[in-house]
């Protein structure tokens, strides 16, 4: 099986690395294409020894399992571009934020009449093979179609079937969650420091704090708040710490954080329906003109930069 | 010795209240309600007939002199406010043996100075309770001292339990039980309040809403008691995705609910060991 990703940006290079390192993929049964040559995941991707190539095209035709890893006001020119080269073997699975399944089949119907779409929300750890990845399958793909690509995400952490009206809040949990995450580890690392710990030390407590608790909630049947109790001791110090975190409406906070996200996801996904970007043929330089133009994209890059094409983007 | 010996039986128990107050009438309504102790058996001193009235319709005897009460108990219950009790100590205590049970019911007032205030030889236990006895669904916490064993304990205990869920604890616990429980009957009064306020705002009648504010924190805490699950899981279990309790506890959190509640069991709590200093 060979896999594609149209785009090499950080979700192409997050997958592909997740796959090659679980052990699921060799890197030359990958291919990846993007128009921009100068991402430093496109170096990274080739030093994988991912097949890298400019031409959309190719990757479509040397792959069984197609990723589309861009933006997602993107998705529609992509599809336009490759819509013809679609054969009924091929698995096209959108990780697009807000595209929906309905619109994919539509641009790809007037070039193949029973597309194979998944679509699918992941997140950035994949790249250490801790992805949280939910799936939903479009009307032409089969049970093995979307068994094929739970395997393959599997590969780099949880993967689950869902139906296509839950992914908006998958985004806004575990598609946003990893960056709820880093602020909050970015904080509590400064109260480290603030209490007299040096930086990094802070931060690798943090860190292991969090992923220690993440692992015990997981392998465990108690409820999350009766892991809590169960470090709480009466009058203790973790008491009186978490009485703060509810005085400061922690909860709400984090309630509000996925509400958010998930409500964003949505707007974008309307604004994406209406079309409010004028097809236009894809070449780099047009892709600049189209992100100053469109206000949606200017906006989209706060909620998934890290997942997207992004040549401005900083590791 | 043999002197310290005393039926343990509790209908052949003679218990007595020192105050008569609505602490006092709390308890023996309920220890009369689950018939542990017959009425005759229970006599309560008061300095006027305001409260003793009640107490005789009951079926108690009544008294104005403390020391008649001490002279005709075994289990003397000492339930006066607590500037009184000093005086009431130095009264009875000549009459106070070693057969004597004295379980003191006052806020604020340790074993040390109930013991310090009573021949050395005399069983001390302290108690909290709260309203609820009355309709024998309290919650009490008691602690004993110096010369308390294991038989006197488990007495009051199982007296005592009828009138809801009693617990011997450390007496340190005492005033956190008064904040959560003792105290904590108000918070759930203003809660129920607010909840069938709310049900007006909506359109439900005052009254209808009141009943079922009640009958609802009823409900949640006899699972809670009965299931032993953690309320996070019966809060979860209660909250279909996307729909009405999670919107509602959302709007719950944003108003910091928990950390409110939290400060109210502390404040409480700080305030009774604030007033057992002074």
């Amino acid at each position: 099986m060979s896999v594609g990703f149209i785009g090499a940006g950080q979700l192409a290079f997050a997958l592909a690395r997740g796959f090659t390192a679980a052990g699921i993929l060799a890197a030359h049964k990958i291919t990846a294409s993007s128009p921009d040559t100068d991402l430093p995941t496109v170096s990274r991707l080739r030093k994988m020894g991912v097949n890298f190539t400019v031409s959309n095209k190719d990757t479509v035709k040397s792959s069984d399992v197609l990723f589309l890893a861009v933006k997602p006001p993107i998705i529609p020119f992509i599809l336009e571009e490759v819509g013809p080269d679609i054969e009924p073997r091929h698995i096209v699975v959108s990780c697009a934020a807000g595209v929906t399944i309905s619109s994919i089949e539509k641009k790809l119907s007037t070039f193949c009449p029973t597309p194979k779409v998944i679509r699918c929300m992941t997140n950035t750890p994949v790249i250490v093979r801790e992805g949280a990845t939910v799936y939903a399958t479009g009307t032409h793909a089969d049970v093995e179609d979307g068994k094929l690509l739970e395997q393959l995400m599997a590969s780099v952490g949880f993967c689950t079937e869902v139906e296509e009206d839950l992914i908006d809040a998958v985004t806004g949990l575990s598609g946003s969650g990893p960056a709820y995450a880093f602020t909050a580890l970015d904080a509590l690392a400064d109260g480290g420091v603030k209490m007299g710990l040096p930086r990094r030390l802070a931060v690798r407590l943090g860190a292991q704090a969090l992923l220690g608790a993440a692992k015990m909630l997981l392998e465990s049947e108690q409820h999350p708040g009766q892991l809590k109790d169960n470090v709480c001791s009466p009058g203790g110090a973790t008491i009186h710490a978490l009485h703060f975190l509810e005085s400061g409406g922690f909860r709400s906070l984090l309630i509000n954080a996925v509400e958010a996200s998930c409500i964003r996801t949505r707007e974008l996904q309307h604004l994406a329906d209406q079309e409010k970007i004028s097809p236009a043929a894809i070449k780099k330089t047009l892709l600049d003109k189209v992100k100053l133009e469109s206000p949606s994209l200017s906006v989209a890059s706060v909620n998934k930069v890290s997942l997207f094409t992004n040549k401005n983007k900083k590791n | 010795g043999a002197w310290s010996r005393v039926s343990m039986e509790a209908s052949e128990l003679w218990v007595g209240f020192v105050g008569a107050g609505r602490m006092a009438g709390g308890l023996v309504r309920g220890l009369l309600q689950a018939g542990k102790v017959p009425a005759g058996n229970i006599l309560a001193s008061a300095p006027s007939d305001k409260n003793l009235n009640a107490w005789r319709e009951l079926g108690c005897r009544t008294t104005h002199c403390n020391l008649e009460v001490v002279h005709r108990s075994t289990l003397v219950f000492l339930a006066t406010k607590p500037h009184i009790l000093p005086g009431v100590l130095e009264e009875i205590r000549p009459a106070v043996g070693s057969h004597h049970i004295v379980v003191s019911l006052v806020a604020g007032v340790t074993i040390q100075t109930l013991q310090r205030l009573l021949p050395p030889w005399t069983k001390v236990l302290r108690i909290m309770p709260n309203l609820p006895c009355v309709v024998q669904a309290g919650a009490m916490v008691f602690s004993r001292g110096n010369n308390v064993g294991d038989e006197e304990a488990t007495l009051l205990k199982s007296l005592l339990s009828s009138c809801g869920l009693c617990e011997e604890v450390p007496e340190s616990y005492i005033d956190i039980h008064t904040g959560l429980s003792g105290s904590g009957v108000a918070y759930v009064y203003l809660f129920a309040e607010a909840l069938a306020e709310g049900a007006v705002k909506m359109g439900m009648p005052g009254a209808l809403a009141s009943r079922i504010a009640a009958q609802t924190l009823l409900g949640a805490a006899k699972m809670l008691l009965e299931t032993g699950e953690h309320p996070a899981k019966l809060r979860g279990d209660v909250c279909t995705p996307g729909g009405t309790t999670i919107y509602a506890l959302h709007q719950l959190e944003k108003g910091a609910l928990r950390a409110t509640v939290m400060n109210a069991v502390e404040a409480a709590t700080n305030r009774a060991c604030d007033m057992a200093k002074d």
